[in-house]
């Protein structure tokens, strides 16, 4: 990330301006489209040169994809791959007349793909304008101009006393102000083991130790809520629906590590997480639990609410930090690290959603209670969620431990209509895929990597015996190549070879494929390219004959 | 790493600003085929820009001097240097015994080499016989030569450009390095964006005003009480460093009385300046750890120039920031080697080194070094040479790299000095408008087609190497100016450029242990040890004046010489453009000529609604002594009342809106306030060649 | 200061240096594509990527910073075998081998990379020469970042961007609209940091570059 950039955005934000992106999309949604006159007045706007504008315009999906007054986005996330094999997008398609990135000559209707909308439980799903439509017959109402909104899943937790689905009540927050001791809540959070719920896995304590030693002139909490792996709609359910228990958790993070203000990144294929986080930042600050002298502590901190514009990468937290400040969401080379240099080139803590949610629990009941929640395994609860293929899908709060048999079969009743599970993915598309064979294996971070899965997310996405493995690589490479940020070199040609490879009609070498996922593995900057090749490993381990493969 | 597509590569410096950026000169089939900058370069840094990149071509302009002309019944013709040579040596001889050696002068150049200068300052006194010797930085920096000479002892910046680097403040004086030069000014944009607080202080919103914490905008000659206001912030509030004032300089008390009538509102009724940016920024420069001050032409080419140079040296003084690494004095040299050519002695007054041609010591060791007794009256300086032309006692002049009927102010006055003389010789790469008044032109070499050293803006002599040859007949200044010599009987006895620096060496102290060797590939900043150690920082220990000490100047704000009034309503300033440099000679013969193809008049848009003016009209711009029409540019980046143009352009020959006015110490041109009226052309004919006053 | 030991030599370097940095100061050559001196380390291409002793896998010499004890094989096999693959993805996008005088075609020379393991689609030719210096020929840009960042680190003019995503990352001046009409200020620092000649002196690209070698596809 350009320090530079940073500074000319640092110094124009201190002024009140608005990010470029902000600009941009803000003229998306006025005309469908993006002008250079646009540009400029985004340059102008918000100070960032204009060739950088130019820059972050072709970035993101939402500013390349043309809008007509009746703007279609078809999803193309894995669940949805997984109900019809992308039989949906072909009918929207056919039904429109309209290729994906297209707009009708009389600008009336416009189709785009997206990834992925978070209605995992009952896909496939459709959004026209701001309405998301899914289940069956999603494809027909959408065709005749009848789409309605979907249903959203109701949470239940397996947990004794529920943990992340309770409403947030500030009993957290309230705890550690009263206590005063941000050295001793840091403590509380290391000691707890809170591990990162949005892949990596990384101990958010560390991470706030590290931000808390780091001098600055302000320091920034910055909450990842760019859940953008298919199959997954955890932090979308914590974002829209208990939106006070992640502002809990950041005002938490703020008192600890000393910071006076907080981002939500948020998606924009989720059009309903900004105005509720919004709506719950205005509730908090009337309550007197968010803004100044919080809750008469002295302590002040306020929350941001900023909105993605489509890009899987943003994800990643150097990436977020720039889509955050209007830049190209690219990943950078640590170091820096968030934590000595982020927002504003400011010591930056960047947790995820979920992360950010097991933090008032540890606040208000202490470490041991937590580590109480799963006992014998990973400290906590964890929310996972089913896609469609399950008969119970939707939204649990599990212990950690469990097996994914138990997961699949006890809590989500396994496959719908008989059918057998051929294979899971699970943590999204970086993890490797699980075949139905090794269901005994546990939910949990070592015992899944031991088989090349992850956690992850906590998405499950289960595939039956109808899916075509060769089908499913070539759609996750596909998937992997339009979403790579362009900035490592084996990412950015690697998996668009791997995508040539697997989608082309011949068969596979498979040691020139090897060698290219070992590529990408060892040589990509980031979790993407390097972790791409995950499941397409499980695909050659466990498939290979329906790969078609060759020796060279 | 050798690269096929070039035969040859050489390391040289570049030849247009005084950053003084190393370059690598790739040539191809005898012509220059790419420069890149060498990644070494001390100044640079591996970065130039588009004058030192890209405007080479001019190299082999078909319009370069191939041969020598002589003037015939008002026509040149082509000579053999034999007929020009012995042309210009029976002349000069025939005139020195006639009027005396008095009656001759010479201009040396701020372009060429050292060793150029110093064979040129030499040529003079020795071979004609005369202290009549000057140089073009007459009209840019001899403000700052006088004033650092005057408050620290030498005549040339205290520190380094990798000073700024280390600065957490910086104040930016009539300076726009952005555009003129660029290197530094890069230097200073990616210092700015890094948190060195950088203060502008400019009539116009220059560049780097947008990357800065504050930008003061001052009538233009109002810079004195600008630095006497800042000073009284400084003192009032207790930010002096009282331990340096007292045991490193003298004259604090009569200085610091005087400071005190400069109130901040006072500095704003005269400069304009809001009395609390004066305290803004007197309290980030003082506050700061380390600061800078750098300056520009904005500063010296005024009326009271070198005092406000002495005046920002107070300031440094007051607040001990001097002689340390991040603390430095910068003044930002406009040519390559404006601080050599001054260094060598190619000034009326002084030898190298700056010591006076009275000096009985100096003037014996060069008399014993060149074996003929030497004037001990100081020469003319180039305004004096004019005058004294037009008097009728100056009858040639040998004008070498430069054309002051384009450069110089009050034009028509030049032309007319030009006219006057009975023999003008002109040395260039080009036919200008001064050589359309020589009677013999000898043609040179650029900077890339020869050998010698350049002194850059921090005091650094780097090596000059060629990496082609001089195009047809035309030849090395080295070579024109010994033959010259040797044609008017003394011999100098050089054989190469070389000998010419060991000599130097000799004759000057802080040249003392400069080689070739030495010099490398990176330079040495004088004054350079016998034993080879050079000089980063000046003055970490004392100053180089009787005792030791830095002297504070006391000295008042006085107004400019040109001041609006009802016939002349706007205030003209006058600078350079980035695409471009100077005469424009070089760079006109390059396709930055396509990047920037003519010049442009910048007026606020309150006045230019006020007087009829739309962005792109016609304008006429009128002052006491002459007229031009250029293209109005309608901008906010200048302030109301103030309009702002180039000097590159023949079309446009700003210069002569320039009057007489001058730098009252070194009679440096007041080329930065003139009053002015600007009006519509009314028709717009297709642009006609300016009109001289009394045309 | 941190002691590292690279290729069995120790040597003292500053905490905070890059194993590249400590590797160049002992005269140690490690392949780059994305690293220039006058710039911030990017990371991007991973082609100087070298083993570390106890790191799992070979890691970026230009990002990395030593520790203390740290022992580096530059020459470590795998982190070889990466680096030449790399080179041939890099080969593989390009629609014509690059010129020889270019610092890719130097690199690949040095790995011993003469072809690809991977052809595929190639970027399309699209060249803009409205500028009277520089050239931009959009088809052999690596999207290796060293123009955006000259003119944003060295020059500070931000004249450039990276443009677009994936494979289809490439480089614009201003709004696309070229050099000439975009901020910039002719400097010519991206050209003299282009690795392949993407950006290049519009006078130079008459002086005949001869191709690295024909590409096995």
């Amino acid at each position: 990330m350009s320090k530079n950039l940073v500074e000319l955005i640092r110094r124009h934000h201190a002024e009140g301006a608005p990010t470029a992106l902000e600009v941009l999309k803000a003229a998306m949604d006025d005309h469908g489209a993006i002008t250079d006159d646009d540009r400029r007045v985004a340059a102008e706007r918000s100070g960032l040169p204009e060739a950088a504008v130019h820059g972050v315009s072709t970035f993101y999906d939402d500013l390349l994809q043309p809008r007509g007054r009746r703007h279609v986005r078809v999803c193309t996330g894995t669940a949805c791959f997984a109900a019809t094999g992308d039989a949906h997008v072909d009918a929207v398609r056919e039904g429109l007349g309209l290729g994906l990135g297209e707009r009708s000559a009389d600008g009336e209707t416009s189709l785009a793909e997206t990834v992925c909308l978070g209605f995992c439980h009952s896909s496939p799903a459709v959004r026209v304008g701001d309405v998301i439509d899914a289940g069956p017959g999603v494809v027909e109402r959408v065709l005749a101009g009848a789409e309605r909104e979907a249903a959203e899943p109701d949470p239940v937790s397996l947990l004794a006393e529920p943990v992340l689905i309770a409403p947030g009540t500030w009993a957290g927050l309230r705890a550690a102000l009263e206590r005063n001791d941000p050295e001793a809540t840091l403590e509380d959070v290391k000691a707890a083991e809170v591990r990162g719920r949005g892949g990596a896995g990384f101990p958010a304590g560390m991470k706030w130790q590290f931000a808390r030693a780091a001098t600055g002139e302000h320091k920034f909490i910055v909450a990842n809520g760019d859940e953008g792996d298919p199959g997954s709609y955890i932090d979308k359910w914590l974002m829209e629906r208990n939106p006070e228990l992640l502002l809990e958790g950041m005002a938490i993070a703020g008192f600890v590590v000393g910071a006076d203000h907080g981002f939500v990144l948020c998606r924009s294929e989720y059009p309903r997480s900004k105005p509720a986080l919004e709506a719950a930042v205005a509730r908090a600050r009337e309550a007197g639990c968010l803004g100044q002298d919080i809750l008469g502590s002295g302590f002040s901190f306020d929350v941001t609410i900023v909105e993605g514009a489509g890009s899987y990468v943003v994800g990643e937290e150097t990436a977020l930090l720039a889509c955050l400040q209007g830049l190209r969401g690219t990943v950078s080379a640590r170091p820096p690290f968030p934590a000595e240099r982020g927002v504003h080139g400011m010591p930056t803590v960047v947790n995820n959603v979920e992360t950010l949610c097991n933090v008032p629990f540890i606040a208000a009941r202490g470490p041991q209670a937590y580590r109480d929640l799963s006992p014998g395994a990973t400290p906590g609860s964890k929310l996972v969620c089913f896609n469609e293929r399950f008969a119970k899908p939707g939204l649990y709060e599990v212990p950690f431990g469990m097996t994914m048999r138990e997961l699949c079969e006890d809590v989500a009743g396994g496959l719908v209509d008989g059918h057998e599970i051929k294979a899971l993915q699970i943590g999204g598309p970086l993890g490797g895929i699980l075949p139905g064979a090794k269901l005994d294996t546990p939910f949990d971070f070592d015992a899944l990597a031991a088989e090349g899965c992850m956690v992850g997310h906590g998405g499950i996405v289960a595939f039956d015996e109808t899916t075509d493995m060769r089908e499913l690589a070539r759609h996750l490479l596909h998937f992997g190549a339009s979403e790579s940020c362009g900035k490592c070199f084996p990412c950015r040609i690697g998996l668009r070879r791997a995508h040539e490879m697997l989608a082309a009609d011949a068969p596979v070498d498979r040691r020139r494929l090897e060698e290219l996922l070992e590529t990408l593995e060892l040589g990509s900057l980031c979790a993407h390219g390097g972790g791409m090749p995950a499941p397409i490993r499980s695909l050659l381990a466990h498939w290979p004959d329906e790969l078609g493969l060759v020796a060279a | 790493m050798s690269d096929a597509r070039f035969d040859t590569t050489v390391t040289t410096t570049c030849g247009y600003c005084g950053v003084g950026c190393r370059l690598e000169a790739h040539a191809r089939g005898g012509r220059i085929a790419a420069i890149s900058p060498a990644l070494d370069g001390p100044a640079n840094l591996g970065h130039t820009c588009v004058k030192g990149r890209f405007a080479h071509q001019f190299t082999r302009s078909r319009d370069r001097l191939t041969a020598p002309l002589i003037k015939e019944n008002g026509e040149f013709r082509v000579a053999t240097w034999e007929e020009a040579i012995d042309r210009v040596a029976r002349e000069l001889l025939r005139i020195k015994a006639e009027h005396g050696p008095n009656a001759i002068a010479g201009l040396a150049s701020s372009r060429a080499t050292n060793e150029d200068c110093f064979v040129m300052s030499r040529l003079m006194r020795a071979a004609i016989g005369t202290n009549n010797i000057d140089n073009c930085s007459r009209v840019c920096h001899s403000p700052t030569s006088y004033a650092l000479r005057k408050a620290f002892g030498l005549s040339g910046a205290t520190g380094s450009f990798a000073d700024i680097d280390r600065a957490d403040a910086a104040i930016l004086i009539g300076a726009n390095p952005t555009a003129a030069h660029p290197v530094a000014g890069a230097r200073i944009k990616q210092a700015a964006l890094r948190g060195m607080q950088l203060v502008v202080i400019d009539p116009r919103r220059i560049e780097l005003a947008d990357y800065g914490v504050l930008h003061l905008a001052p009538r233009p000659g109002t810079n004195a009480a600008v630095m006497l206001g800042l000073a009284h912030v400084v003192q009032r509030d207790g930010l002096i460093d009282r331990a340096f004032i007292e045991t490193r300089t003298e004259g604090f008390e009569a200085a610091s009385a005087l400071i005190e009538d400069y109130t901040p509102a006072d500095v704003e009724r005269i400069s304009g300046v809001p009395a609390a940016d004066i305290e803004r920024a007197a309290h980030i420069y003082a506050e700061a750890g380390e600061a800078c001050l750098i300056w520009g032409l904005g500063v010296t080419e005024h009326k009271y120039g070198s005092e406000v140079v002495q005046l920002i040296c107070n300031l440094a003084l007051m607040t001990g920031k001097v002689g340390r690494p991040g603390s430095a004095l910068l003044p930002l040299r406009g040519q390559n080697n404006v601080q050599g050519s001054s260094d060598m002695g190619a000034l009326p007054d002084t030898y190298s080194d700056y010591r006076p041609v009275s000096d009985e010591a100096t003037a014996r060791a060069f008399e014993e070094a060149w074996g003929v007794p030497l004037s001990r009256e100081k020469g003319h300086t180039i305004p004096q040479m004019f005058d004294a032309a037009v008097a009728g006692d100056l009858k040639a002049m040998y004008i070498f790299g430069e054309d002051p009927a384009q450069t110089d102010p009050n034009t028509s006055h030049v032309i007319e000095a030009l006219e006057s003389l009975e023999f003008l010789v002109c040395q260039d790469i080009f036919e200008t408008e001064t050589t359309k008044h020589a009677d013999v032109i000898l043609p040179a070499a650029a900077f890339l087609e020869k050998q010698g050293t350049f002194t850059n803006a921090e005091r650094r002599v780097q090596l000059v190497m060629p990496a082609i040859d001089p195009p047809g007949g035309a030849k090395t200044d080295f070579e024109i100016l010994t033959t010259v010599s040797k044609a008017l009987g003394h011999d100098m006895g050089y054989e190469t450029p070389e000998d010419v620096l060991a000599e130097i060496a000799k004759l000057t102290p802080s040249f003392a242990g400069i080689t070739y060797e030495r010099l490398g590939r990176t330079g040495l900043q004088w004054p350079v040890a016998e034993d080879g150690t050079d000089s980063p920082i000046l003055y970490r220990e004392r100053f180089e004046l009787p005792g030791g000490k830095a002297r504070f100047a006391t000295l008042p704000y006085r107004p400019p010489g040109s001041e609006p009034s009802e016939e002349f309503p706007l205030i003209l300033v006058t600078g350079r453009r980035l695409e471009h440099y100077n005469a424009g000679t070089m760079t006109r013969r390059t396709a930055n000529l396509e990047l920037l193809p003519s010049e442009v008049l910048e007026i606020h848009p309150d006045d230019a609604e006020r007087l009829w003016i739309s962005d792109g009209d016609l304008v006429s711009v009128r002052s006491p002594y002459g007229r031009i029409e250029v293209e109005a540019r309608v901008t906010d980046r200048i302030e109301p009342g103030n309009v702002f143009t180039a000097f590159h352009f023949p079309e446009v020959r700003t210069n002569l809106l320039i009057g007489p006015s001058a730098d009252v110490n070194t009679s440096c041109p007041e080329y930065k306030v003139m009053a002015v009226d600007v009006r519509p052309v009314a028709e717009a004919p297709a642009r006609r060649p300016a009109l001289a006053a009394g045309d | 200061m941190t002691s590292v030991t690279i290729n069995g030599r120790t040597v003292e370097v500053e905490p905070g240096t890059t194993i590249l940095d400590a590797a160049r100061a002992i005269g140690e050559w490690i392949p780059t594509l994305c690293f220039d001196e006058r710039q911030d380390p990017f990371g991007a291409c991973r082609v100087c990527m070298v083993g570390v002793e106890g790191a799992p896998a070979p890691l970026p010499a230009c990002t990395t910073q030593v520790r203390d004890g740290m022992v580096v094989d530059t020459r470590d096999a795998t982190a070889r075998r990466v680096a030449g693959a790399v080179v041939e993805l890099v080969l593989s996008e390009l629609p014509e081998p690059p010129a020889s005088h270019t610092e890719l075609a130097a690199v690949a020379r040095q790995l011993g990379v003469s072809g690809t393991r991977w052809p595929g689609t190639v970027h399309e030719r699209d060249h803009d020469d409205r500028h009277p210096y520089l050239a931009l020929r959009h088809e052999l840009c690596i999207s290796c970042g060293r123009c955006v960042r000259a003119c944003d680190e060295v020059q500070g003019t931000f004249a450039l961007t990276a443009t677009g995503r994936g494979f289809d990352a490439n480089v614009a001046a201003g709004l696309d609209q070229g050099f000439k009409d975009s901020a910039c200020v002719s400097c010519g620092a991206c050209a003299d940091t282009c690795p392949t000649g993407a950006i290049a002196e519009l006078s130079l690209l008459d002086l005949a570059p001869e191709p690295l070698h024909e590409v096995t596809t």
